[in-house]
């Protein structure tokens, strides 16, 4: 769950989020943060982390968060199997990470790839052992930026596929992207942000028939 | 004239043990303060004391913090200092405010999305920078430390100036008894360039080994 209060946060001259209020608190439910470039979908993202904080409001989340980046970052001196086990065997004490890794990268189909560094993976890839690496550690709610960006339309396929197959274990997702065919196929409900603002916060029968609907708001 | 060398050789060798003695011990000192003071700079409070500190001890001539360590700390302490120690806690400190700088630079050019990857994973800080920064940072920065790890070596020499009898000291006592300096200096010279080749070699090795086998 999910609760921002009256969030806004300032860089320099520029606002980039004005007085965000937002309530997510459907478990095994897909939320799309949409808007075009420099809307602050990624800082909204991030304050909600706890990666930046906003200048005033206040954001309370039960749970753990996971985050999945744009650019993966994925640790590069680690093996895929180390990147997804580090975290559960150091931080939760698991005893039996590896098997859930091996299983987690079985279903995201990257089960060769076990032992191979980041370097030597695709971007699809690369999303894919991230989205295991946040994955492994359980989380409540899994926060996405951009999580098809740079990506071919088969690997696009694979994050609608996989995000799909995570909302159905009851994760929340949040899920951040200027891709607007992207979201419409899994949100349950889209956020668009504007310069920093909400400006509209649309259910699935407002862009079912059209997404003109959403797109009048870029 | 080969008879000579050898025989220089043979007595200039006799340096050898506290110049390897004296790079190794240098090397670690520096190693364990370079790694605490590049990440305690990330403490708050640890941030001016360290500057401060890194950059007193890069401002001022090693000779001087040489001669600081042997004559002056004693009298500060009431207690003797060796040449070895003070040796390797000169060397040491000098030579970890440089590798502080080297391993900072390499922190600083890594993605700010390693530490924020970290943080999400709720990765403990002491384990973020054990084994996923520094990690990155000393397979970045690896010939640049092995740079500084020559210069320590090199430097080792200085600990003549106050009577260690490392190669350099052995090569100017010979040349005192002998009147002879080429022959002397130039062994001498010979044994640095060949452990400083073995360095050079054990770094390109260590490169190879930790730096190029995972395509990153």
């Amino acid at each position: 769950m999910i609760t921002i209060v009256e969030l806004s946060k300032v860089l320099g001259d520029r606002t980039v989020l004005k007085d965000i209020s937002l309530e997510i608190v459907t478990r095994g439910s897909i939320v799309g943060l949409a808007g075009p470039s420099g809307s602050g979908k990624s800082t909204l993202l991030r304050c909600i982390q706890g990666l930046d904080e906003g200048d005033t409001g206040t954001i309370y989340g039960l749970g753990y968060k996971g985050f999945l980046f744009q650019d993966f970052q994925l640790f590069p001196h680690m093996s895929v199997l180390e990147n997804i086990t580090y975290a559960p065997i150091h931080v939760l004490g698991e005893l039996d990470a590896e098997n859930n890794a091996r299983q987690l990268l079985r279903q995201l189909n990257l089960e060769e790839f076990a032992d191979v560094f980041p370097g030597q993976l695709s971007g699809g890839q690369k999303q894919r052992v991230a989205l295991a690496r946040a994955l492994a550690m359980h989380p409540d709610t899994l926060l996405c930026d951009e999580p098809t960006s740079g990506l071919d339309v088969v690997s696009i396929q694979d994050v609608v596929r996989i995000l799909q197959t995570v909302k159905k274990t009851g994760t929340i997702l949040v899920v951040a992207s200027h891709d607007l065919e992207f979201l419409s196929s899994i949100a349950d409900r889209i956020v668009i942000l504007k310069a920093g603002q909400i400006v509209a916060d649309l259910m699935p029968q407002a862009w079912e028939q059209d997404l003109k609907t959403l797109k009048q708001y870029y | 004239m080969i008879e000579n060398f050898s025989h220089y050789a043979f007595f200039i060798a006799s340096g050898l043990r506290l110049t390897l003695i004296l790079t190794f011990f240098s090397l670690v000192f520096s190693l364990i303060c370079g790694v605490s003071f590049a990440t305690l700079r990330y403490q708050y409070w640890f941030r001016f004391v360290i500057d401060g500190f890194v950059s007193v001890l890069r401002g001022t001539p090693m000779i001087l913090q040489l001669n600081f360590f042997y004559f002056a700390v004693p009298g500060l302490l009431g207690l003797p200092i060796d040449i070895l120690t003070a040796g390797i806690c000169t060397l040491g400190l000098n030579s970890s405010a440089y590798v502080a700088e080297i391993l900072r630079g390499g922190i600083e050019s890594l993605p700010k999305g390693q530490f924020e990857a970290a943080k999400t994973l709720r990765i403990p800080t002491w384990l973020m920078w054990k084994d996923i920064i520094l990690p990155q940072v000393f397979r970045n920065e690896l010939p640049t430390l092995v740079n500084e790890y020559i210069t320590i070596l090199k430097d080792t020499s200085l600990i003549s100036t106050l009577g260690g009898m490392d190669l350099m000291r052995q090569s100017q006592t010979l040349a005192a008894e002998k009147f002879d300096y080429f022959g002397p200096l130039c062994v001498a010279g010979l044994y640095y360039y060949l452990l400083i080749l073995v360095v050079t070699h054990l770094g390109k090795w260590a490169e190879k080994r930790w730096c190029h086998d995972n395509n990153r």
